[in-house]
């Protein structure tokens, strides 16, 4: 079993315009072990996105205070691609385009850069492991051997970025908005290739504006972000609360003092 | 005062054109070009300074023959060359019954001196062009020469692979005449690469390229030329009415070099596709000059240039396009990309445009810039180390140039050639 540990985090980033850092995690507290799905809902705005990238190792987010740890070790100090290395994962909710290299070719360098020089996966092997996982998400040939997220359209991008979870299998997996601009037949199949992951050496951390995921990957715990904290956890019950009352009604429960983009 | 070049050259040039049994009029050629060589001078680049290469001080002429290498291309229709030697060439059947010729250039002179003295630095690149033409003609010492007469269309590529040899004190003067007539088609792909080591020398190639009326001529060049050999490259062409004439050229060279690329769209209606991607490491220089000049009406000239700088090396593109006055409905477009590795590395992309006629479209883009930060950080997301996932974000930034190579396998060698320079150059 696996373990990952938000202590305390807070997060800045610079503004472009006049430099200034902006405090956007406000000291955050996660903690979550393999075999365990997480989501994580919140208004626009409140620092989701910003947790994933500090947690993966964006280096535009700054860590001012508290720490992260994989397995009991701080993981700062630690370039994004030796994060990845050691389990994390992170579905972006804008994955960056590629031309000119095919996702058969990423992917292969992805699986192999976990692997000892002289111990690179066998073609074979690799072939018939992404046929079986492009088949647990309805995807050809095809659009393996295009360039990576090249012209891709959005509810690609996103299967695309699930069949690099499956290839990739990492111990953990923030999914950052893979619902969102999915039809309902790709989010069928986008939860069944997250659900295929599910099992003692994975855990998922899942960003959703929407509920109706959370039926399809049915969370252990539910947890609510506002102005950079996590202000409430709960079952899978919580996040069917919210959908029905909306972030203002718990604001005014806990007595929050926080202002929401959409309100007037 | 230093002497002329044509007191100190005219008898090892004269000894030199009978030892390989030249007719009558290339010795003329080349003692003429050998005269008229004291009085040209350097060609000029805008942003490129190369006086200090010494391109126009001649090495011995000699003709002791190269070694032999492994380098035979794996295609049914090639000629391989070491040196001055051809070491080997096959030319299918077919193809000689149709009247395709394909051989090397002293052998040229001799038994097609018609087509020869028709073609052969009269059309394209004169020997008063410049001192280093007129030293590519005085001195040649190896070449090759492809005819592919009226009405012929070969499906299948051509390929050449010609090696210079460090191994031995000797200048490499190439000059390659590809001649495509009217209605004709042809793909010719080209390696240039350097063997041995041991000595510096200097390379003076010319290539030259007719493509006449409707013809559709493709030109694919692997340049691999060595960090000791210093390099004057010229490559240019010409088309007839209709005619298209495509270059899609791959500077992977160690050393010194300046390219002088380029179609002239003499004929209505033709059409060029000038496409160049450069990697430059270490201290080299190379600096790239390609220049499409639209003399027919509704004629089309694009040029492409991507190129990657590392290390403490320096890159500049020029990309030159010229519409004259009469070339009416005429398009001149440009886009010239660099990206910068180092912070030693320098560089630059300089689009000229020169529209002396109204009646047309034209365009350029030019940028200098870094390594995209995004894409860098997706790829290393997923566990790929900083080195490998620069080489393919720059592979990437190549595609455009490498997707234009028509076959497969040659696609695969230039992207094997990219990712050996770009291990090279992160070291
Ligand atoms: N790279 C950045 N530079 C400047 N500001 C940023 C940057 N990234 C995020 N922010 C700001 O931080 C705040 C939180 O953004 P974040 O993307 O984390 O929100 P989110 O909760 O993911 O919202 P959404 O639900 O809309 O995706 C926003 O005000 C945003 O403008
Ligand atoms: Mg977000």
């Amino acid at each position: 079993m696996s373990t990952l540990e938000i202590k305390d985090l807070h997060v800045s980033v610079t503004d472009d315009e006049n430099g200034e850092g902006q405090e956007i995690l406000k000291g955050v507290n996660l903690t979550m072990s393999t075999g365990e799905i997480h989501a994580i809902m919140g208004p626009n705005g409140t620092g989701k996105s910003t947790l994933s990238q500090a947690i993966m190792g964006n280096s535009a987010y700054k860590v001012t205070q508290g720490d992260i740890l994989l397995d009991g070790k701080s993981i700062l100090e630690l370039p994004v691609d030796e994060r990845a290395r050691l389990g994390l994962f992170l579905a972006m909710q804008y994955p960056a385009e590629i031309p000119g290299v095919t996702n058969v070719e990423f992917m292969r360098a992805a699986i192999n850069s976990r692997r000892d020089k002289d111990d690179q996966i066998p073609v074979m092997d690799f072939i018939k492991k992404l046929e079986s996982k492009q088949d647990i998400l309805d995807m050809t040939d095809e659009m393996s051997e295009r360039y990576l997220n090249e012209g891709f359209s959005g509810g690609e991008k996103k299967r695309n970025e699930i069949l690099q979870l499956l290839m990739i299998e990492p111990k953990f997996a923030i999914l950052d908005e893979i619902d969102s601009g999915l039809d309902i037949d790709a989010l069928k199949v986008v939860s069944r290739g997250v659900n295929s992951m599910r099992g003692d050496n994975f855990g998922s951390l899942i960003i959703t504006h929407y509920q109706r995921l959370l039926n399809y990957i049915v969370p252990d715990q539910v947890h609510v972000m506002m102005d950079g904290r996590i202000v409430k956890s709960g079952g899978p019950e919580l996040a069917k609360k919210l959908e029905d009352e909306g972030y203002a009604g718990l604001r005014d429960d806990l007595h929050l003092d926080v202002k929401l983009t959409d309100e007037i | 005062m230093r002497a002329n070049l044509i007191d100190k050259y005219k008898d090892d040039v004269t000894s030199f054109s009978q030892s390989k049994g030249e007719p009558d009029w290339y010795k003329k050629v080349r003692l003429d070009s050998l005269e008229k060589a004291d009085e040209l001078s350097l060609p000029k680049y805008e942003k490129i300074n190369y006086r200090s290469w010494r391109l126009d001080r001649p090495g011995s002429i000699d003709n002791s023959s190269a070694n032999e290498f492994d380098r035979k291309p794996q295609a049914n229709n090639y000629i391989y060359q070491a040196g001055d030697q051809t070491i080997s060439m096959n030319l299918e059947d077919e193809l000689s019954k149709k009247g395709v010729i394909l051989t090397d250039i002293f052998s040229a002179m001799k038994d097609y001196p018609e087509l020869m003295q028709k073609y052969f630095m009269t059309k394209v690149t004169k020997t008063t062009d410049n001192k280093l033409t007129a030293l590519n003609a005085a001195f040649l010492n190896s070449g090759a020469f492809l005819y592919v007469p009226r009405g012929v269309h070969l499906t299948k590529s051509i390929q050449a692979m010609f090696v210079q040899d460090n191994s031995i004190d000797r200048d490499f003067v190439h000059h390659v005449l590809i001649v495509a007539e009217a209605d004709t088609e042809v793909t010719y792909l080209e390696n240039l690469v350097s063997e041995g080591s041991g000595h510096k020398n200097k390379a003076n190639i010319v290539v030259e390229v007719i493509a006449a009326d409707n013809s559709r001529v493709h030109f694919s060049a692997l340049d691999q030329l060595s960090k000791d050999t210093t390099t004057y490259l010229n490559r240019r062409g010409i088309t007839g009415n209709n005619a298209r004439l495509d270059w899609a050229i791959g500077f992977m060279n160690d050393g010194d070099v300046i390219g002088d690329f380029g179609t002239d769209l003499l004929g209505e209606g033709s059409h060029t596709e000038a496409k160049v991607v450069a990697i430059t490491t270490g201290e080299q220089v190379q600096g790239i000059d390609t220049k499409v000049t639209n003399y027919g009406k509704h004629t089309i000239g694009h040029i492409l240039q991507h190129g990657v700088i590392l290390q403490k090396s320096t890159l500049t593109f020029n990309g030159v396009g010229h519409i004259v006055k009469g070339a009416r409905g005429s398009d001149a477009q440009q886009e010239s990309r660099v990206l910068m590795l180092s912070r030693k590395a320098r560089g630059d992309a300089n689009p000229i445009l020169l529209i002396d006629e109204n009646d047309v479209t034209a365009g350029h883009a030019a940028s200098v810039g870094r390594v995209n930060e995004d894409q860098m950080y997706y790829l290393m997301s997923r566990g790929i180390d900083e080195k490998t996932a620069q080489r393919l974000v720059i592979r990437g930034f190549l595609s455009s140039v490498i997707s234009e190579i028509p076959e497969k396998d040659v696609r695969a060698s230039l992207t094997q050639m990219i990712e050996r320079k770009l291990v090279y150059g992160q070291k």
